[in-house]
């Protein structure tokens, strides 16, 4: 059974391979095959954790249900109501609630995290001292110094308010420079990402598949 | 008479003596046994350990900021943690504990267990008394199964025949069957019982310190050199350790040493209780800044809505958008719009669909075909009122078609698979890919620069805006996206958040800059100020 | 022999690569279909040379290891899993890696995915370390060592909600056994309760939304191992602390490997690694002298 499985695996596997050479009939039935099975196993996943494991077993067969949870399917059903053309206006109702919630969650999230705590950790000794000898440490100094240059450049960059000209328009482009650098090793990272998956194919198709490694 | 009374009482004089003298014998015994072994010990064991310090400072208070049900017990080290005698391994925290508070836990043990075996009965009889038949005929095994038994004096073979392996199991289910309605009488009052057993707590632990009803209990350990504990428990009076609130608890803490029978005891602190707060204080910095925030985008959209311009500088990718719209007009090819991969509530997602009305009114004026490929069921569905609001907009309600807007699947990779193939099949004369994107944009963004078309991008995920620079004519980053949609769109609570966020940005500017300059120059103030921007709760 | 060949065959692409670059300088631009030639013999050959590099430890990796060796046996540990199988080539090794060590240091596992798939993985993850010879000689018991809570949709509302309560969210492990009666989780209520958590992430739900719900809500420590992808997002919350420790990609994973001393396949992969980046800078080179070229060529014949 498991050799059928990797026989299937691998020929999926050349078959989207072989979009590299050009698009091509087994491509696209492997990409079909592909759409077709992930829907599928999403709809079941959806169903089984959503409506069965969560819903049904949390509000209709638990011991103490869970009344709550029938506000959520009521409201999950109101979704349905855009399938009668009348009444799809209240299909907005659902959709609401999840981007309040979703916002509201958010809000704080982002607040503290992503602008609070990290505007908290750019002020910061600009001189860096050894903790052992007190001399400067020039390594350190000048990675705090690029940090500094680097959040307070790209905030600027990101000021929609006014036209990048002057000495706002120079800063905003050392901000440039500074997100460009960023994607720069934000692609490299990526183009490993790809090639470790690259790689895992490779090793499932002559490990696996055609056992020449090891 | 008189002699037999008196002889009766001198009998009873000497069995008391008796007694006594054995008594006295079995006492002194036992104390030099223990002198004894007392002596022993020191010669060639283990030196004892000196009793530790006590803890000192010891103060139990509720823990602030908080949903209640649980208490901070803080201690100053003793004397002989890390220094001293460097005998203290641990601080055991006791609680004083009433006996009833075993009753409370027992009937909540008792009340879960109860009712999953009422479910098991339930579910489990019918099936047993359905399936008995069925498994008991024409199973000509059983007759013939034998059993060796092996006694002390001979061996005994014992047969399984079927009439003893139905009566048996006939026996087993009639009994569940008999016993599962006053399983189901008896077990709604559990709970009952547990909660009235709640209610008397609190009494309970008023009688502190009285030994005939309680003791002190351990409610967990800190290692040494640890000068905190929390003593906390879930909000549900069905959880372990429930902790109730609004009762008066006691703790002491005990010094621990290798040796569990040497620990010092602290002073007793309390009583003490525990609460929950509405508001937690330690949030009050997001609190101000939410409420700065949520004023200036106010005062902005008030602004807007009163027709003050508002300046947002222009952005290279959105002049491009109407430019491509003409240029797939002209060649008679379909635009291609994607929504990326976020959920509705993405402020990405949501900032695209605004660009994506854009879009559509474009299309509609100009009468080019539009294709959107969409990930996920509810993004598609806004997405569909989103184009068709666009082509009423436009005037050309009839142009609308609901495949305009379709989609595709809820997987990654199979979607940009899909996706991949309409691009090839279809090459658009324009591709916008507007919203989340993740680690499908390169393929994405590559495959439309392979089909020739031209390519406008814009997404708030950083690692993936390389990829759009390379492979595509324009990009917006990260913020840039909700700036369009705030440009393109001229709404003015688009535009009012826009500038409210610009100015939150130039607060925070400041803020860092202030701060860099009073932590270098005066670190004192500086830490303070430090100190107001970071909020763990 | 296999090995021999291979590195032959490598001498060989290395010196065509070389032809290449002359041929691009002379005007004859690189078809994308040799690049993909390119790229496949850089990642199969090494792979047939059955080699692994010498790998220095980064300080993050050293960092993260410090966090877990504070632990002590006994100590309950989240793992969220929160990836599905086509990032398995990178966080898969990592979590093995990891469950290895958390095995033989009698450390506690509850695991959990806000990927459906990602319990799948830690299942495969678990199967994986067991065949690892101590640790089944620990005879390790479903339940009391480990448990798998399995999937829970709901993406970040999930780990807010397990602030207060984890069974709300989980009321029965992948078995069905219900949360209450699984012994290891007789003490666990949330996550004051838990000593450590750690997360391999491939995208959303993942890590962000650990350290923006879970971290800077209810305070707890966290490493997190990420695709390559995503690890650069990271870096500001590892140098603010909310993440105590990060492992980056599969040198990131092979790094782990090392440190816990748990060779795996991210070692192994990590030359057909180095020869796909090789391959990759020196296309890039190419790549940009044929577009100086073509553009010098440009500006020659515009009057």
């Amino acid at each position: 059974m498991e050799t059928v499985s990797i026989w299937i695996a691998a020929i999926l596997t050349l078959g989207i391979f072989s979009f590299l050479y050009k698009d091509n009939p087994l491509y696209k039935a492997c990409e079909a095959l592909f759409v077709g099975v992930s829907a599928a196993y999403w709809a079941i996943v959806f169903y089984f954790d959503n409506i069965y494991k969560k819903f049904y077993e949390g509000a209709v067969t638990a011991e103490e249900p869970d009344y709550f949870l029938w506000i959520g399917a009521i409201l999950g059903l109101l979704f349905l109501t855009r399938l009668i053309p009348n009444i799809g206006w209240v299909s907005r109702w659902p959709m609401a609630l999840i981007v309040g919630a979703t916002a509201g969650l958010w809000m704080v999230g982002y607040f503290v995290s992503n602008a609070m705590n990290q505007i908290g950790n750019t002020i910061s000794n600009i001189i860096v001292r050894d903790a052992a000898t007190g001399f400067i440490a020039w390594g350190e100094t000048f990675g705090t110094l690029v940090i500094l240059v680097g959040v307070l450049s790209g905030l600027v960059y990101f000021f929609f308010s006014k036209e990048h000209k002057g000495v706002f328009g120079a800063t905003a482009k050392v901000g440039t420079w500074f997100l460009m650098v960023t994607f720069g090793a934000s692609f490299g990272y990526t183009v490993m990402s790809r090639m470790s998956l690259l790689i895992g194919r490779v090793d499932f198709l002559l490990g696996d598949w055609l056992h020449i490694l090891r | 008479m008189r002699s037999y009374l008196e002889k009766m009482k001198a009998s009873r004089v000497l069995l008391l003596v008796l007694v006594c003298s054995l008594l006295l014998v079995s006492f002194s015994t036992s104390l030099l046994a223990q002198t004894d072994s007392d002596t022993d010990t020191p010669a060639d064991s283990i030196p004892a350990i000196a009793a530790p310090a006590q803890v000192t400072d010891l103060k139990a208070f509720d823990t602030d900021n908080d949903h209640g049900h649980s208490i901070t017990i803080e201690w100053t080290l003793s004397a002989d943690d890390g220094a001293g005698a460097k005998s203290v391994i641990s601080y055991e925290i006791m609680r004083w504990e009433p006996f009833v508070r075993d009753s409370v836990m027992a009937a909540r043990d008792s009340l879960g267990w109860v009712q999953a075996r009422i479910n098991k009965f339930e579910k489990e009889i019918p099936l047993a008394e359905e399936s008995l038949d069925e498994v008991l005929t024409g199973q000509p095994f059983l007759d013939s199964l034998s059993f060796l038994v092996a006694y002390d004096e001979k061996d005994t073979s014992f047969v399984l025949t079927s009439e003893y392996v139905d009566k048996t199991l006939r026996d087993t289910i009639a009994a569940m069957k008999r016993d599962l309605p006053v399983l189901k009488v008896r077990a709604p009052l559990l709970p009952a019982r547990f909660d009235s057993l709640l209610i008397l707590l609190p009494k309970e632990y008023g009688k502190y310190p009285d030994a005939t009803i309680g003791r002190f209990d351990s409610v967990g350990t800190a290692v040494s050199g640890v000068t905190s504990h929390e003593n906390s428990s879930a909000v549900d009076s069905r959880s372990p350790g429930f902790i109730p609130d609004f009762i008066d608890y006691y703790y002491r803490i005990d010094v621990q040493t290798s040796d569990p029978n040497i620990r010092t005891t602290s002073e007793i602190v309390g009583p003490v209780q525990s609460s929950g707060q509405w508001f937690n204080s330690g949030l009050v910095p997001v609190l101000i800044a939410i409420l700065v925030f949520t004023i200036l985008t106010m005062i902005f959209v008030q602004l807007a809505k009163k027709g003050m311009d508002l300046y947002v500088r222009p952005l290279a990718g959105i002049e491009a958008v109407d430019e491509a719209i003409g240029r797939a007009t002209e060649m008679g090819r379909p635009i291609l719009y994607v929504l990326g991969l976020g959920s509705a509530a993405d402020i990405a997602t949501i900032a695209s669909f605004t660009i994506l009305g854009r879009v559509a009114k474009k299309v509609a004026e100009y009468q080019t075909e539009l294709n959107v490929p969409c990930y996920d069921p509810i993004v598609m569905a806004v997405a569909q009122e989103v184009v068709k609001s666009a082509f009423i907009d436009a005037g050309r309600p009839e142009a609308y078609k609901d495949d305009i807007v379709h989609f595709i699947t809820n997987s990654q990779f199979a979607y940009v698979g899909a996706v991949n193939g309409i691009i090839m099949r279809d090459l658009p004369a324009t591709n916008v890919y507007m919203g989340k994107f993740f680690a499908e944009s390169l393929i994405l963004a590559e495959t439309g620069a392979v089909a020739g078309s031209i390519q406008i991008a814009g997404t708030d995920e950083i690692p993936q805006i390389p990829f759009f620079f390379v492979a595509c004519d324009y990009t917006l980053i990260g913020e840039e996206l909700f700036a369009a949609s705030a440009y393109l769109g001229r709404e003015p609570e688009l535009l009012g958040s826009l500038k409210a966020q610009d100015y939150a940005k130039a607060v925070l500017l400041a803020s860092a800059i202030i701060g860099i300059l009073l932590i270098n120059i005066f670190p004192e103030y500086g830490e303070t100020f430090k100190s107001w921007f970071e909020v763990i709760d | 022999m296999l090995s021999t060949i291979a590195m032959v065959l490598s001498a060989i692409v290395g010196l065509s690569l070389i032809y290449l670059l002359i041929r691009t300088i002379q005007g004859h631009p690189v078809e994308r279909r040799i690049v993909f030639i390119y790229i496949g013999l850089a990642v199969v050959l090494p792979l047939l040379m059955n080699k692994t590099l010498p790998l220095p430890i980064t300080k993050d990796v050293i960092k993260l290891y410090d966090q877990l060796e504070k632990l002590q046996p006994g100590s309950k540990v989240l793992c969220a899993f929160d990836y599905d199988p086509p990032s398995a080539p990178e966080l898969q090794p990592m979590a093995v890696a990891f469950l290895k060590y958390a095995f033989k240091k009698d450390l506690k596992i509850i695991i959990m995915g806000l990927w459906p798939q990602g319990p799948q993985q830690a299942q495969q993850a678990i199967e994986e370390a067991m065949l690892d010879p101590i640790i089944a000689g620990k005879n390790l018991v479903q339940g009391e060592d480990w448990v798998n809570l399995g999937f829970q949709s709901g993406n970040e509302f999930v780990i807010q909600s397990m602030g207060t309560e984890f069974k709300r969210m989980f009321p029965k492990d992948n078995r069905h056994i219900a949360y209450g009666d699984i012994p290891l989780l007789q003490d666990v209520v949330n996550f004051s309760n838990v000593d450590f958590v750690i997360n391999f992430s491939a995208g959303k739900p993942g890590t962000t939304e650990w350290v923006q719900f879970g971290v800077d809500r209810f305070g707890f420590d966290m490493v997190a191992g990420n695709t390559a992808v995503q690890a650069p997002m990271m870096y500001p919350y590892l140098r603010t602390g909310q993440l105590k420790g990060l492992l980056g990609g599969m040198t990131g994973a092979a790094e782990f490997e090392k440190i816990l001393d748990e060779k795996g396949k991210a070692s192994t992969f990590l030359l057909a690694q180095t020869f796909a980046h090789a391959t990759v800078i020196i296309f890039i080179i190419i790549g940009n002298l044929a577009y100086f070229s073509s553009r010098k060529k440009k500006m020659a014949g515009t009057p």
